[in-house]
């Protein structure tokens, strides 16, 4: 309670948790003294007061002093207390401490204000992907016509250690083109932009082509590469992405020779559970157990270090592409030692 | 509609030096004659008469001073060349939805398959010889 002038007439033991002081310390002593300087020298005390008084009642909401000079920030309530003859006989004063919810109130602030800022990044990334692998591929489009025409000249020359570099640097222009296209696969799937173009076609003779095209690197790694599509595979038959598909095993099949190197791999293609699946098996030293499933997220690879080169996306893009079909694509280790990754994509017309 | 008349002129529109010399190059090397313009400004004074038009328009979509698709709706707008086929080459992402849109008969993302251009070409344009 307050006298008329303002000073303090009583005090519980609320007001002394919430401002520290012992009603020792406090009676007879001004409510000013709870308002901070600039408060004190803007009059706000007074000005609260002459308001409760005129309107009988007084909200306010700001920064307050404890005893030992800490701020916090209250709602204070003030009214006007009057006798029978309506004479002003001081004032009730009701204080609450809000500083938690402030801060609740700023730290949900502060988050939100994270996520935007993370929302941004992702946004720029995205974007950046998108620029940088457009801005790599015009140089890169030039080299390939040269060189495409100098293997060309050199088929009438007959070279043969020049046909070998040309072979080489053609083969590292179009690893130099699948990277960046992956990188735009990434920025095409966070943007949700991976669409299939689905065609009807059998899965097994475009695995087995895929397989005759990537013998060369089979026989750079030392692998012995078979490719067997089981009994029945002729007739799996459904709506994908052919492009997508390739996508995937030359993705695997990569892997296989890359981490199998010198050791046997095999592709096969089977139909189990009415499902068209593809199984790329090497003998390399396998994926550890708990890296099983991190391998698919985006930019990890099982084998930390510096042992392989790669942002480690070929795989993160491959799940997406199984997703996109409604499809998997998996890992485990094979008893026998090695990896084996399996795609499985659902047979028949594609889901409406 | 006057039937087209097939030339063996190929107009490589690309702001990139590089790829527009290495293509006119690889046509010429193919038996096919092949001239070029560095942006959709360039490639229309090559469209005028007396200039014998092109029998295939090879045309880039991100240039400066006139682009692919400013370039696409001068072509239409005159009816001597509207109907020289163009083949849209782009390292956009979305370079088939754009040819799409610009009406294209053809269109190659680069960095393109040459056997594919070729192909273009020999379907379009009558041999030089």
């Amino acid at each position: 309670m307050l006298d008329p002038e303002g000073r303090v007439q009583s005090w519980n033991t609320g007001a002394a948790l919430i401002k520290g002081y012992r009603p020792e310390e406090i009676v007879g002593r001004s409510i000013a003294v709870f308002y901070t300087p600039e408060d004190r020298e803007a009059g706000r005390p007074a000005k609260l007061l002459a308001l409760a008084e005129r309107d009988g009642r007084v909200e306010d909401e700001g920064w307050r002093v404890r005893k030992d000079g800490s701020r916090f920030w209250a709602d204070v309530v003030i009214t006007a207390l009057r006798n029978e003859t309506g004479q002003l006989i001081g004032f009730a004063k009701v204080t609450r401490d809000l500083t938690q919810r402030v801060q609740a109130e700023s730290e949900q602030r502060r988050l939100e204000g994270e996520r935007i800022r993370a929302e941004e990044a992702l946004r720029i990334r995205d974007e950046f992907l998108s620029i940088a692998s457009h801005d790599l591929k015009t140089p890169l489009t030039a080299l390939q016509i040269e060189l495409y025409a100098m293997r060309e000249l050199n088929e009438t020359q007959r070279d043969e250690r020049t046909g070998r570099k040309l072979t080489r640097a053609s083969r590292n222009a179009d690893r130099l083109a699948q990277l960046i296209e992956m990188l735009l696969d990434v920025s095409r799937i966070a943007t949700g932009q991976l669409t299939l173009r689905r065609e009807t076609f059998a899965l097994a003779p475009v695995v087995e082509q895929i397989a005759e095209t990537m013998r060369g690197s089979a026989e750079r790694a030392a692998c012995e590469f078979s490719f067997q599509a089981e009994p029945g595979a002729a007739a799996i038959v459904g709506s994908w992405d052919r492009l997508r598909i390739e996508q995937v095993v030359m993705n695997l099949l990569s892997n296989a020779f890359k981490y199998g190197a010198g050791q046997p791999v095999t592709a096969t293609v089977s139909r189990q559970h009415g499902e068209g699946v593809i199984e790329v098996r090497d003998h390399g030293p396998g994926v550890p157990p708990a890296d099983l499933e991190r391998i698919f997220e985006r930019f990890e690879r099982a084998a930390p270090g510096r042992n392989h080169g790669g942002l480690g996306l070929g795989l993160y893009v491959s799940r997406e592409i199984m997703r996109a079909h409604s499809g998997s694509i998996s890992g485990r280790n094979l008893p026998e030692g090695g990896a084996c990754f399996t795609v499985r994509l659902p047979i028949g017309s594609a889901p409406a | 509609m006057s039937p087209h008349v097939v030339s063996d002129k190929v107009l490589v529109v690309d702001d990139d030096d590089d790829i527009r010399d290495s293509l006119i190059e690889f046509l010429e090397d193919h038996g096919h004659h092949a001239v070029g313009a560095a942006n959709g400004s360039e490639a229309l004074a090559l469209l005028d008469p007396p200039q014998s038009p092109p029998c295939l328009i090879i045309l880039d979509l991100m240039m400066p001073v006139m682009d692919g698709s400013q370039f696409r709706d001068e072509q239409l707008q005159r009816p001597a060349v509207a109907d020289i086929p163009v083949v849209v080459v782009s390292a956009y992402k979305d370079v088939e939805q754009r040819a799409h849109q610009l009406g294209a008969v053809q269109w190659l993302a680069k960095p393109f398959d040459l056997t594919a251009l070729l192909r273009l070409v020999e379907e379009n344009c009558a041999f030089a010889g």
